[in-house]
């Protein structure tokens, strides 16, 4: 697989919303966004999804239940001990299995995320555009073999009409 | 859709995306100021003379408190209730606001979210300490053990207390982490310096900002304040089954989970605009974190104030109308009258009374006044505790059995060392992470500075 990008740089997230439209009738192919904050436009128009709030359930889920079977094991099969003539299996323990299901939840979500987004500390990244941490708003396009020198030329008047401030191509 | 005609502009100044970026991690690039070095002593003496009366209690035993057999709860617990209240503002910034869709939150949560881990933090060396026997600490864990295993009672308070702080100060912790990296990356992309780039780059995570990733993002962002959420009403209502299980006059009351929670989050408040005019000031923020975040802020206090007296008068009247003689005398001989008179008015004057005088306009606009009434709301809220725990264990039941409780210097000295705690988590913050959330800001910048008109809807 090839990595040759065309970068189109827009500086206004409303003029990159238009232009990811206007790009994507006229056939092409977007292959990622990078932004400096979160735009919900651009999942729709991705059509990104993410199963995280799967997940999420699932670990609470597990959450609630292996905590009900520890505080069961503990408090009615392995040392039956009565606490002010209340029943063994009780009802406060709702309280520590909601707690728990929270920090079970939390903490696998969290770890869940890092995982799929492949990030750990110290994970060296070299950005496309550095500046889309700050101010810039990048598209970027795959350059396949497949396209012709009129398909890149296509590509960036595209680019152009649709306000982008700077065009790059990379290797 | 925020209206600007409405609302007013929420970040002064016009600024760009840019202007966002550079503002906020200007202070991290400045050479350390003065007043830095000058807290950060200050502080770190405070730190010590903690230490000394951490030493002294683990050395020599609780009885170098002023505890007795009445007594058994002194500075030690209202210490601790006290920060956990503080750190309950973080939270509920962060998440609160976030469900309820109010933009204005994104200058603050940062700052709130890094209070309540270093509050937290200072909240559980209480306990810890409190155990007298601090090796033997482990023992609240449900470990397997040679005693049977004889587990945890799981009915207690305490060890939910244990779970539910626990949980907090991780969500709180991870909550907040998250929301740095995206800002983390910023300043990595940013920066000149070798030795910075190399740290926030690990800090940073390798984060790109890519569609996907904002969306996993925005996600996971989303869930964790979610969960968090509960959190923050459930952590205050189980400290406050400390105290509302037992069968003490002044604790035995079905009301106390609701109004420990309104506590808590009103001291939260409180600190959280305390350390906000401060951050302002110093940081010359006052484009993000404009009068009108604060006006917003006194509003909040206000009506949490009402609810604190209701809550105060409900109490009162419970004592009277419940037909317990000894409910009464807490109350009426103990809290409104007699002994403690001091305490319980400092707090109902602090807590219900003064900021009521934000109801004028005049009032709210003037910070210096805003800052005093803030200071009033920390002072109240101790205030409250030390009422709580104090009067009812002071005066109980057999009267043969009465005490008078008085804090030693090793006592304070615990407390002063966790101000200095806290005091030195907040300059470091102060001092290198973002204190504004630099993402979220410039997530709301476009359209909440531009000012529209009626005809642009």
């Amino acid at each position: 697989m090839n990595n040759k990008n065309i970068i189109g740089i827009y500086d206004d997230q409303d003029v990159l919303l238009n232009a990811l439209d206007e790009l994507m009738e006229n056939g092409v192919k977007i292959k990622d966004v990078y932004s400096p904050i979160p735009l919900h436009g651009v999942f729709e128009k991705l059509h990104l999804k993410t199963r995280l709030p799967y997940a999420t359930f699932i670990y609470g889920a597990i959450g609630t239940i292996t905590v009900f079977m520890f505080l069961y094991w503990t408090s009615v099969v392995s040392y039956p001990l009565k606490f002010g003539g209340k029943p063994l299996n009780t009802l406060s323990f709702i309280i520590i299995m909601f707690v728990l299901t929270i920090f079970v939840g939390t903490f696998f979500t969290f770890l869940t995320y890092f995982i799929r987004e492949k990030m750990y500390p110290g994970k060296q990244v070299e950005l496309p555009i550095p500046e889309t941490t700050n101010d810039k708003f990048a598209v970027i396009i795959q350059k396949d073999v497949t396209m012709t020198e009129d398909d890149v030329k296509k590509v960036n008047s595209l680019l152009q009409k649709t306000g982008a401030v700077e065009i790059k191509e990379t290797e | 859709m925020y209206n600007t005609r409405v609302r007013g502009v929420l970040i002064k100044g016009n600024k760009s995306f840019a202007d966002v970026s550079r503002d906020i991690i200007k202070p991290m690039d400045d050479k350390t100021p003065m007043w830095w070095w000058v807290t950060a002593f200050l502080a770190t003496g405070a730190l010590f003379w903690g230490v000394w009366g951490f030493y002294n209690t683990i050395s020599t035993g609780i009885g170098e408190w002023g505890l007795n057999n009445n007594v058994a709860w002194g500075w030690a617990i209202i210490n601790f209730v006290w920060w956990i209240g503080i750190g309950h503002a973080g939270t509920a910034f962060s998440i609160f606001l976030l469900i309820l869709r109010q933009k204005w939150r994104t200058s603050i949560n940062r700052a709130a979210e890094a209070m309540t881990i270093f509050a937290v933090m200072a909240a559980g060396l209480f306990p810890l300490i409190h155990m007298g026997r601090i090796w033997d600490g482990f023992f609240i864990f449900p470990y397997w053990n040679t005693r049977g295993p004889l587990w945890d009672n799981f009915n207690s308070p305490l060890f939910w207390d244990v779970v539910a702080i626990s949980t907090y100060l991780m969500a709180s912790f991870v909550f907040w982490y998250m929301g740095m990296i995206p800002d983390f990356a910023t300043i990595r992309e940013r920066t000149a310096s070798k030795m910075k780039k190399k740290i926030y780059g690990i800090l940073s995570f390798g984060w790109i900002g890519n569609a996907k990733g904002w969306l996993r993002f925005e996600t996971a962002a989303l869930l964790l304040g979610g969960m968090a959420a509960p959190l923050v009403v459930s952590v205050h209502s189980i400290v406050s089954m400390d105290f509302s299980v037992s069968v003490v006059p002044g604790w035995h009351t079905t009301i106390f989970p609701p109004y420990f929670v309104i506590g808590a989050i009103f001291s939260g408040f409180g600190m959280v605009l305390t350390l906000m005019i401060i951050l302002r000031k110093l940081y010359k923020f006052k484009d993000y974190v404009t009068d009108g975040h604060l006006d917003a802020i006194a509003r909040i206090l206000t009506f949490i104030s009402l609810i604190m007296g209701t809550a105060y008068l409900t109490e009162l009247f419970m004592a009277w109308y419940s037909g317990n003689e000894y409910e009464l005398f807490t109350f009426m001989k103990n809290r409104v009258t007699g002994e403690y008179t001091f305490a319980y008015w400092t707090m109902l004057t602090c807590n219900a009374l003064i900021p009521q005088l934000f109801w004028f306009k005049k009032i709210r606009k003037n910070i210096t006044i805003v800052f005093i009434i803030s200071i009033f709301i920390n002072i109240g809220m101790w205030f409250e505790r030390y009422v709580i725990v104090v009067t009812s264990l002071s005066k109980d039941f057999l009267p043969s059995t009465w005490a008078t409780y008085e804090p030693t210097i090793t006592e304070i000295s615990i407390f002063v060392g966790t101000l200095g705690l806290f005091l030195l988590g907040v300059l470091m913050f102060f001092r290198f992470v973002p204190t504004i959330a630099i993402s979220e800001v410039k997530s709301v910048l476009k359209e909440t500075t531009t000012l529209k008109s009626f005809t642009d809807e």
